[in-house]
């Protein structure tokens, strides 16, 4: 696979922007660039703001101030519709409806390319088919989703965005509740997807050494702010681990990617080695 | 508007697996429309049978001239004066249940969240029972009156189970069982104030019932299902598409809260006018939802079943409230006893999954 889209995929510019729920205010006017055809991991400790962040990138929240501008428009003026063909989100619990199959699932993510009457269409077909082969789902289309196992079901529910057929794909902590072989496998699937047709990937995740090996962007937040961003090597040093999540680590190179790798200080460990 | 960018190059399929996907599609679409079909002959075999069975029977054919208008010579009374309008009233009313229920338990996720549960038609009842007792109305003000407040009751259910930006299931379901036992003292006091001859009218607001059943009942809720109901059935797929959460529906495009309110208050709509004619028929809105998902499975719409369903079970249960027992019950007394032990089989299965409602 070569990483060579036709043209290039939009990024995401995210200017001033302030969220909130209620009175609180949970990022506050965050500046950010989200660059286009790459991967882009955002991190940072528990109630930072990236699932917030993430929800306003797909407009499921409004912002309180400044925009998410895609292509240089913002968001939030873009037609549902229209938004949805160009940008797809994976929430953190989405619900699969009880006995749902794995190809009806699938065929929902072709929801904003159909219009009311005329449904379904071969390129409807194909797109699905497309997915489920990416995802190697096509085993499963027959099976209920609520009988798959964890692992399966996240690779179904990606599908279910790729069939959407999207330039950006957000997703919000892919790889909760799967052991560590389906992590990889989940992650290994995005980069898949990003070298091949170049989708703009941005993705919280709460595994900073994963996170430091698959993304070609690491976005920091602490506190509804941006703490760094840059490649993961710039970013994933002990002064931010320890000014961000409060932990003392060190930092060494991963020996199987060459991307950093932190280790963490616990109490009962301090200086044995280091 | 700017041109849309094309989509991403997808890597191209195998040919198998697109026709495997087709199949599988094309196989659901036709069990569906096998369903939907037969559904639909069941309630109209249904309706022809409320015309022509009875203490006195008609041939299909008879009951067919009567329908078309014209002269039968003792058909067209029994037939067109006193079964016609009822069965009719029941199909109406029946499609309207059926819809109404499936809409609400589809948009709040819980088979409990039901208009007949949570207290709407029990609001829409109360409004009319003090519409025609206290103030003596009839006609399209008892309407009016009964989906004001079937809009009232669902408002305010809404706004005490709002919490932190969002509503909870549960919460709300409790909240609206609460509101129904409100409305329904509410009918009780409007019956101890009834006179002896308001008083046999007045009884089908507690369990709803098709007794002297006249056309002008039937067209208001014609005129509903017609211009409300289509609206419900325009949000078919964005309804659908809302089963996987709101975030997923929003990031399919679909605008939730805009789809959400319109569909609640259009189905608030169909059920009020309908309960406003007949009664709130005990369960009715509550059993199509979950029973057309049954035969149905779990793939596509639900509403269309649903109504068709909701018909069903009203022809049916009125059919036999009339004539399977030795005295005449009403209708939302048979529906009543179908829909209880379905109810408790709910909350067994519930208790035992150890999840929340």
């Amino acid at each position: 696979m070569s990483p060579s889209p036709d043209r290039p995929r939009p990024g995401l510019r995210i200017e001033d922007l302030t969220l909130g729920y209620g009175d609180e205010a949970v990022v506050h006017s965050l500046d950010l660039e989200i660059p286009a055809g790459r991967m882009t991991a955002v991190v940072g400790p528990n109630a930072c703001g990236k699932s917030t962040l993430l929800r306003s990138m797909s407009r499921l929240l409004s912002p309180r101030t400044g925009h998410v501008l895609l292509d240089g428009r913002a968001v939030h003026s873009i037609p549902a519709k229209q938004l949805a063909r160009r940008l797809g989100v994976l929430p953190q619990s989405p619900i699969a409806p009880e006995g749902i199959t794995v190809a009806d699932l699938v065929g929902r993510g072709r929801h904003p390319h159909q219009r009311v009457l005329a449904r379904w269409s071969a390129e409807d077909d194909r797109a699905v088919a497309a997915a489920l082969e990416a995802t190697d789902t096509v085993e499963l289309v027959d099976r209920a989703v609520d009988e798959l196992s964890g692992g399966q079901r996240q690779r179904v529910w990606i599908a279910m965005a790729l069939a959407q057929q999207t330039e950006v794909l957000l997703l919000d902590e892919p790889t909760t509740f799967l052991d560590v072989s389906h992590q990889v496998e989940v992650l290994d699937l995005l980069t898949d997807l990003n070298r091949s047709a170049g989708t703009t990937i941005v993705m919280v995740l709460h595994d900073l050494n994963l996170a430091a090996r698959y993304a070609d962007h690491l976005v920091a937040l602490s506190q509804g702010r941006l703490y760094a961003c840059g490649s993961p090597a710039e970013v994933l040093t002990p002064e931010l681990v320890q000014d961000v999540f409060g932990l003392p680590s060190t930092v060494m190179t991963d020996p199987v990617s060459g991307k950093p790798l932190m280790i963490p200080i616990g109490r009962h460990h301090v200086g044995t080695l280091v | 508007m700017t041109a849309l960018a094309a989509p991403p190059p997808a890597t191209a399929p195998r040919q198998d697996t697109v026709d495997r996907v087709r199949a599988g599609r094309r196989r659901r679409s036709r069990r569906r429309r096998v369903v939907v079909g037969v559904l639909a002959v069941l309630v109209l075999l249904a309706f022809v049978a409320s015309l022509a069975l009875g203490p006195t029977v008609y041939t299909p054919l008879e009951v067919l001239r009567v329908v078309l208008g014209q002269d039968v010579p003792g058909a067209e009374f029994t037939v067109g004066r006193l079964r016609l309008p009822r069965a009719s009233l029941a199909l109406l009313v029946g499609l309207s249940f059926g819809l109404a229920g499936v809409t609400f338990q589809t948009l709040l996720r819980n088979p409990l969240a039901s208009p007949d549960v949570i207290g709407v038609t029990e609001g829409a009842s109360a409004a009319a029972a003090v519409a025609i007792v206290s103030f003596g109305l009839s006609g399209a003000g008892v309407s009016v009156l009964a989906v004001a407040a079937g809009l009232a009751v669902a408002l305010a259910i809404y706004l005490l189970a709002y919490r932190r930006g969002r509503v909870a299931g549960t919460r709300l379901v409790l909240i609206g069982i609460g509101a129904a036992y409100l409305m329904q003292s509410v009918v009780a006091w409007q019956l101890e104030r009834a006179t002896d001859v308001e008083i046999a009218g007045a009884l089908r607001w507690l369990t709803g019932s098709l007794n002297g059943a006249r056309w002008s009942d039937a067209v208001p809720v014609l005129l509903t299902l017609v211009v409300l109901g289509t609206l419900v059935l325009v949000q078919d797929r964005d309804l659908a598409a809302s089963r996987l959460g709101d975030d997923a529906a929003s990031s399919l495009g679909v605008r939730v809260e805009r789809m959400r309110l319109l569909t609640l208050v259009a189905a608030v709509g169909v059920i009020c006018v309908a309960t406003a004619a007949c009664g709130p028929i005990a369960f009715l809105a509550f059993l199509a939802g979950p029973i057309a998902a049954r035969v149905v499975g779990p793939h596509g719409s639900l509403l269309v079943p649903a109504s068709l369903v909701g018909a069903l079970l009203t022809l049916v249960a009125d059919f036999a409230g009339q004539h399977a027992f030795g005295t005449k019950l009403p209708v939302g007394v048979v529906t009543g006893i179908l829909g209880a032990p379905y109810l408790l089989y709910l909350i067994v299965r519930v208790n035992r999954a150890g999840g929340t409602l």
